[in-house]
C-alpha cells in the first residue's frame, strides 16, 4: 500500500516551538502519506497540539519546517488553508450563532455559493444528527453535540486534509464510535488525516502509522503493528498468588527472558519473543515453588508500547497537567 | 479585493446575527442613549440652566449623540477579545481568507449597531422636545459623519481588545481613553465657561469638532458657523486616528498566529 514516491502528503522535519522558557516541541518529525492516517499519540503536553496548529498554520514553528501537500506552511500558508478542515481540541463554533448559521458562515466564507452551502450545511447536520437543533443558538449545545458541530463545520469545505486534535476527548463511547465511522469514510474518500489522541485504542482502531510523541520529540513511529512487535512478540503476565514472592518471580523472568519485567501492583509483564518461553516459565516457576494466581498471554497494547518506549504511561502526566 | 469585501460582509453578518438570535441585545443597544438623556437633559441640565430645558435638549442632543456613539465603540474591542478568547478565531484565521476581513467585519457589525443606538438618540429627542432645524441630507450627513469618525475610533477599540491580556483591562483602557475626549469637550457644555488651561483642550479636542459638526449640521442657524472648518479638522483628526490605529489592529492580529 505504500508506494516508493517520496513525496508525503504530510511532512514536518525538527519542529521545534517554544512558548516562553518551555519548550512544547523539540525537534518532532511527522510524516504522512495520502489518503492514510497518521495518529499522534502522546499525553497532555507532549506537544500534539502545537504541532497540529503549526502544520494548520495557526502557528509559526521557531525552527524546522512543514508541508502540507507540498505547500510550506510559513510561506505558503495561504495554500494550505485551502486544503485543510481543522477541529480543535476545543470546539471552536460560534455559541450566539445557531448551528446552521455556523455551517453557513464558514461555507460562505470559503466561496461555496449560497445554494451549495446551503444544501452542504442540509447534508451535514442531518449527517451529524443535528438537524433538530440547527435552528437552536449553539450555546445550548451539549459537549458531544458542539464537538459534531464543529467537525460538521470543517468538513463543509470538502477538504482533502482533515487535523483533528483530540476529536474524542470526553465523549462518550456511542459518539466516539460516530465518529470513528465518519473519519473512516472520508479516509475512504481520499481525504489524509491527522488525528491526535492520548487514547491508545483510538490510534490502534484508526491510524495507518502511528507517531508516539513525549516531550516535544516523536519518540517512536511504525504502523500499530510494528510498534506493537518492537515491545516483544507478545506479553507475558504473572501474577505470584503470595505478594511475598513476587522478587523471586522477577528473578525467575529475568533470567529467563534476558529482559526487565515490569511490575504493576503485583502484576508482573515481560515480552516474549520465543513460542517455547511460556510453557518454560511455567516450569520455573512451579520448581521454585511459587504458585501462580494470575497467568496470561496476550498481544501488546498500545499501552504496552506506550510504557515500554517512554517509561511511563500515557495518563499519568495528564493527571499532573 | 473584492473577496475581502465579500468575506468582510460574510464576518459583517456573523456580527449582526446575534442580535437576530438574542434580540435582547437590542435593548442593550436603546439603554445608553436612553440613560444619557436622563442624565444630561434632566439631572444635570435642569441644574444649569434654571430649568430651561428647551435650551438644553438643542444644546445636549448632539452631545449625547456623539458620546453613545463613541462609548459604543468599546464594543468591538470587547467583541473581537472575546473571539480571540473562545476559539472562534482558531476556525476563522484556518480558513483560506484575508487577514483583515475579520476586522474589516466586526468594525461594520459594530458600526451597524452604533447606528441603532444614533437613531435612537435621536428618536428619544424628538419626544423630549429635539426638531431638526435644518433637512434630512443634513441629518443624514450629521449621521454619516458621526459613524464615520465612530468607525476611524474603532479601528483603536479593536486594536486595545487584540493587545489586552484580559477584558477587565480592556474596559479600563477604553473608559480612559474615551472619558476626557467625550466629557471633556464641548459636548455638554459651553467652552466659554472653562478656565482657560482647559479651553485650550476643549477647543483641540476631536470630540469637540464632531459635536459642533452635528449641532451645525442638526440645528443650523448660529450653530453653523465655522461648520466648514469644524468638519474639516473632524474629517482630518479621523483620518490621523484611522491611520495610526488600523495598522497597529492588523499587525497586532497577525501578531496573535
Amino acid at each position: 500500500m505504500f508506494s516508493t514516491s517520496d513525496h508525503y502528503a504530510i511532512e514536518a522535519h525538527g519542529l521545534v516551538k517554544r512558548f516562553g522558557d518551555k519548550t512544547a516541541l523539540d525537534g518532532a518529525g511527522l510524516t504522512a502519506r495520502t489518503g492514510t492516517v497518521l495518529g499522534v499519540l502522546g499525553p497532555n503536553g507532549a506537544g500534539k497540539t502545537t504541532a497540529v496548529r503549526i502544520l494548520a498554520t495557526l502557528l509559526r514553528p521557531d525552527a524546522g519546517t512543514a508541508r502540507v501537500d507540498g505547500h510550506d506552511v510559513t510561506t505558503d500558508g495561504h495554500k494550505v488553508r485551502e486544503l485543510i478542515g481543522l477541529t480543535g481540541q476545543y470546539a471552536s463554533v460560534d455559541e450566539d450563532l445557531t448551528g446552521e448559521q455556523n455551517l453557513v458562515l464558514v461555507g460562505r466564507l470559503l466561496g461555496l455559493t449560497r445554494a451549495e452551502t446551503r444544501r452542504r450545511a442540509r447534508d451535514l447536520l442531518d449527517r451529524f444528527g443535528i438537524t433538530e437543533a440547527a435552528g437552536r443558538r449553539a450555546k445550548g449545545y451539549s459537549g458531544g453535540m458542539r464537538r459534531r458541530l464543529d467537525l460538521a463545520v470543517s468538513l463543509i469545505g470538502r477538504p482533502r486534509f482533515l487535523f483533528l486534535d483530540e476529536p474524542t476527548t470526553g465523549l462518550d463511547p456511542h459518539a466516539r464510535n460516530d465518529l470513528w465511522t465518519v473519519i473512516r469514510e472520508h479516509v475512504a474518500d481520499g481525504v489524509t488525516v491527522l488525528l491526535t489522541t492520548q487514547y491508545l485504542d483510538e490510534a490502534d482502531q484508526l491510524a495507518d502509522t502511528i507517531a508516539v510523541i513525549d516531550h516535544g520529540r516523536v519518540v517512536a513511529s511504525g504502523t500499530p503493528d510494528e510498534l506493537k512487535a518492537a515491545v516483544g512478540g507478545q506479553r507475558l503476565e504473572v501474577r505470584p498468588l503470595d505478594p511475598g514472592r513476587l522478587t523471586d518471580a522477577v528473578a525467575v523472568l529475568r533470567d529467563l527472558t534476558g529482559a526487565e519485567p515490569e511490575e504493576n501492583g503485583g502484576l508482573l509483564s515481560v515480552g516474549v519473543h520465543d513460542p517455547h518461553l511460556p510453557p518454560a516459565a511455567l516450569r520455573r516457576l512451579d520448581d521454585a515453588g511459587i504458585l501462580v494466581g494470575e497467568l496470561a498471554l496476550r498481544r501488546p497494547s498500545l499501552d504496552d508500547v506506550f510504557l515500554s518506549i517512554t517509561g511511563h504511561t500515557a495518563h499519568a502526566e495528564g493527571a499532573l497537567a | 479585493m473584492n473577496n475581502l469585501l465579500t468575506q468582510g460582509l460574510t464576518l459583517t453578518w456573523r456580527g449582526l446575527v446575534p442580535m437576530r438570535n438574542s434580540p435582547g441585545q437590542i435593548i442593550g443597544l436603546l439603554m445608553q442613549p436612553l440613560i444619557m438623556i436622563l442624565v444630561f437633559v434632566y439631572l444635570f441640565g435642569g441644574a444649569n440652566n434654571d430649568g430651561d430645558r428647551a435650551g438644553v435638549v438643542l444644546y445636549a442632543l448632539p452631545g449625547v449623540l456623539a458620546q453613545v456613539t463613541l462609548m459604543g465603540t468599546g464594543r468591538t474591542g470587547m467583541m473581537l477579545h472575546t473571539d480571540l478568547t473562545n476559539g472562534v478565531f482558531d476556525r476563522v484565521r484556518g480558513l483560506p481568507i484575508s487577514r483583515t476581513a475579520p476586522l474589516l467585519g466586526r468594525v461594520l457589525a459594530d458600526t451597524v449597531a452604533l447606528a441603532i443606538s444614533a437613531v435612537a438618540a435621536l428618536g428619544m429627542g424628538y419626544v423630549v422636545g429635539f426638531r431638526v432645524a435644518t433637512g434630512p441630507a443634513q441629518a443624514l450627513l450629521a449621521l454619516l459623519v458621526l459613524l464615520g469618525f465612530a468607525m476611524c475610533v474603532g479601528c483603536v477599540s479593536a486594536w486595545v481588545g487584540l493587545i489586552a491580556k484580559n477584558p477587565a483591562g480592556i474596559q479600563v483602557l477604553i473608559t480612559a481613553v474615551m472619558l476626557p475626549l467625550a466629557m471633556g469637550s464641548n459636548a455638554y457644555m459651553n467652552p466659554e465657561y472653562a478656565p482657560g488651561w482647559m479651553r485650550g483642550w476643549l477647543e483641540i479636542n476631536p470630540v469637540s469638532h464632531l459635536v459642533s459638526v452635528i449641532r451645525g449640521l442638526l440645528i443650523g442657524g448660529d450653530y453653523a458657523t465655522g461648520l466648514g472648518g469644524h468638519l474639516l479638522a473632524t474629517a482630518i483628526w479621523g483620518a490621523v486616528i484611522a491611520a495610526v490605529a488600523a495598522p497597529l489592529a492588523v499587525t497586532a492580529y497577525k501578531r496573535r498566529i
